[in-house]
């Protein structure tokens, strides 16, 4: 009788509503249950409804992240009205730390005037026009939860399956045997560190998993698959693998298991194996040791002599090349009389040759003389 | 060389070492009445030259430096509304000066740019129906910089025409920079003093006036700006395809002035065909449009000019 009315007492807790008046507009909470397990889904649902219909009111609501819990919004119904806003929210909760814990909202009332909407809906593309709003932090009380500690080693919870497929159970030495475990169910979903048991004696090759998973108001439906492979030179047993699980619903722990597999392992024939490209066998020589590092001491010195004479070529070539080549010092070169050189100097525009210019106009426009081969010989100096 | 001009000469030094092609084309662009546009990359004593040059002469001196936001009226003028008489008055601009600096020229849009036309040429400025004129002398000294591609704008063509002469400064020698670099670190560069009045000025604008040039030079000039418009018929057909335009009428004036101040800052009193190579790049370099082919060949305006004065014979 006892157990009958307390179950009664947290049925009614858990399923009334808890309904505030705010200025401007009410709010309701609902959580379908008030002492989850660890990990167990909570489903919580919010109501706000606009109170006061002369302004025009908007809200930005959502739970507060912590580590506390993993929260998921499930769905959001609106009112488009803007004097008369309700808007439904749907939550699922997951607890992870056991004990006492509260979720935290955060609610922004944002109030604004018809005019101001109007306003906002005439811009376009390119010439936005904000809605101006009067925004109000609302402060709403926690939720409390009172988690409920999983029984001892509980890896999951939740209605889940495994299964397990191994693509052989015979192999060559160090050939990859893939094999692949999916857990699959209702419940949090089943992501886990370590699936394999420590200190295994072959190796394990492992992919990041696949994972699957659907929130809903009945909780979450999800699949995981762990792609690995396991490899060895000898052959070996993997040991059995039992995963602990407890279902909140049945409140009944349960054991997910991969029975002990054995598998065999011939040896691979190592010529098949040797990479003959790119490491082939060393050549080997009838040479003498003291011909070969004869030989190989003169072909260092045949590449070391070709290296310094290039680089004494190339000193050379720049020496050279600039005179051989210099175009202006074979058109001065080619000016066989005074006007011919007088007019190549104008046209270099070149203030180097004001001396040799005043120089041949003397001797062209005036009575001086010049020694013309002279002339020549001090503006190709110049120029070298 | 005329006394005054070494005087001159010597009080530039005072401000800039070394750049003597710019100065000396600065004095050319003061005697020769023309305008002067100064390209260099940032650091190469142009605006400070300028400044020199009107402290050197005492002219009434302004300086605007072009920005991207600058107005036409920003610099002629405009007309304010007085409230208290319900009247208009004219606020003239900084345009009204005998010499003056357009800073980074190139830094301001076409618009503003375009406002200088009227007063470069006709030394006149008209603000809303009233037009002024400007004292002589008017000089108008631009700089630009040639490196930078970001918030610049091109000079339009016809603005350019009005430009005697197109300055291309470069680096100082290694000499000259270490000079700049001690008196630049001891901060013992002298004060310049006026040493040129407006009278004197145009003493010596008269005295350029006196300078012989020979029918066969003029000729020589007619020819080299054919050259430009017309480069088969000279026999260089390989670089008639680098132009698009040669130099307007405009560039024969200015090459005919230039050489004479030339010849005159040389100290003869006649022009050699030297003065005219001497001048005839700086004249001609911003003239000369380049085409398409020309630009993506890398071809410049002053291998153009190299090739006609190699060309054609002097007399």
């Amino acid at each position: 009788m006892k157990h009958n009315l307390g179950k009664m007492i947290k049925l009614f807790i858990a399923l009334s509503f808890v309904l505030v008046f705010a200025e401007d507009f009410t709010y309701s909470f609902h959580l379908d249950k008030q002492d989850p397990y660890l990990k167990e889904p909570v489903i919580l649902t919010l109501d706000l409804n606009q109170s006061n219909h002369d302004i025009v009111l908007m809200f930005n609501f959502d739970l507060q992240k912590s580590d506390d819990y993993f929260f998921q919004r499930l769905d959001t119904q609106e009112t488009d009205t803007h004097h008369n806003t309700q808007i439904h929210y749907v939550y699922l909760i997951y607890p992870l730390k056991f004990g006492e814990i509260n979720i935290s909202f955060d609610l922004i009332k944002k109030v604004t005037t018809d005019d101001s909407v109007a306003y906002s809906f005439s811009g376009d593309r390119d010439n936005i026009k904000g809605l101006v709003t009067t925004d109000t932090q609302i402060t709403l009380p926690s939720l409390p939860l009172s988690v409920k500690k999983l029984p001892e080693s509980t890896t999951l919870v939740g209605d889940f399956r495994l299964i397990h497929k191994f693509k052989k159970y015979k192999a060559k030495a160090y050939e990859p045997i893939p094999f692949e475990i999916k857990i699959q169910g209702s419940g949090y979903p089943p992501l886990l560190d370590n699936l394999l048991p420590k200190d295994l004696k072959f190796t394990v090759f492992k992919e990041n998993p696949i994972v699957n998973a659907t929130h809903s108001k009945q909780g979450t439906k999800s699949s995981v698959i762990y792609p690995m492979a396991l490899s060895s030179d000898k052959s070996f047993d993997l040991p059995p693998i039992g995963i602990k699980a407890f279902d909140p619903k049945t409140m009944k722990s349960y054991e997910l298991t991969v029975p002990k597999q054995h598998f065999n392992i011939s040896k691979a024939d190592v010529n098949t194996l040797v990479d003959k490209i790119d490491s082939p066998k060393p050549l080997e020589s009838n040479e003498s040791w003291f011909t070969t590092i004869f030989t190989s001491l003169l072909s260092y010195l045949v590449v070391f002599a070709a290296g310094y004479l290039t680089a004494i070529s190339l000193k050379w070539k720049k020496k050279t090349v600039p005179r051989a080549n210099s175009p202006l010092k074979n058109k001065i070169e080619a000016c066989r009389d005074e006007r011919s050189l007088l007019q190549l100097l104008i046209a270099t525009d070149s203030k180097e040759f004001t001396t040799s210019i005043e120089k041949l106009e003397n001797s062209l426009y005036g009575n001086t003389k010049i020694n013309f081969k002279k002339v020549k010989q001090e503006i190709l100096e110049k120029i070298i | 060389m005329n006394e005054k001009i070494i005087q001159l000469k010597q009080e530039l030094g005072k401000a800039v070492i070394g750049q003597e092609t710019m100065i000396e084309g600065l004095i050319i662009g003061l005697l020769s009445d023309g305008h002067i546009l100064i390209e260099g990359v940032p650091g190469l004593a142009k605006t400070t030259t300028i400044n020199a040059l009107a402290k050197a002469l005492g002219l009434d001196f302004k300086r605007i430096q072009f920005t991207p936001d600058l107005l036409p009226s920003d610099i002629i003028g405009a007309q304010i509304y007085n409230p208290q008489d319900h009247s208009f008055s004219i606020k003239k601009g900084p345009l009204f000066t005998n010499l003056l600096l357009a800073d980074e020229i190139n830094r301001a849009p076409a618009k503003v740019q375009s406002a200088l036309l009227e007063v470069m040429q006709e030394r006149q400025v008209t603000i809303a129906d009233e037009t002024f004129k400007i004292d002589s002398p008017f000089l108008v000294m631009a700089t630009q910089n040639p490196i930078e591609q970001e918030g610049v704008y091109a000079l339009p063509e016809a603005q350019l025409d009005r430009f005697m002469m197109k300055l291309v400064v470069k680096h100082n020698s290694e000499e000259e920079e270490l000079e700049i670099m001690r008196k630049g670190a001891s901060k013992s560069f002298k004060e310049v003093e006026k040493v040129l009045s407006i009278e004197e000025l145009h003493t010596l604008q008269n005295e350029l006036e006196k300078i012989h040039i020979d029918k066969e030079l003029e000729h020589y000039i007619i020819q080299l700006i054919s050259a430009t418009r017309d480069p088969a018929k000279f026999g260089l057909e390989k670089i008639a395809q680098n132009i698009m335009f040669g130099v307007s009428p405009r560039a024969s004036i200015d090459l005919y002035k230039a050489a004479k101040a030339k010849a005159f800052l040389r100290g003869n009193t006649f022009v050699t065909p030297a003065d005219i190579g001497y001048v005839i790049h700086d004249v001609f370099r911003h003239r000369i449009v380049l085409s398409y082919e020309a630009r993506a060949k890398g071809v410049g305006a002053d291998e153009i000019i190299s090739a006609i004065v190699e060309t054609l014979p002097i007399p």
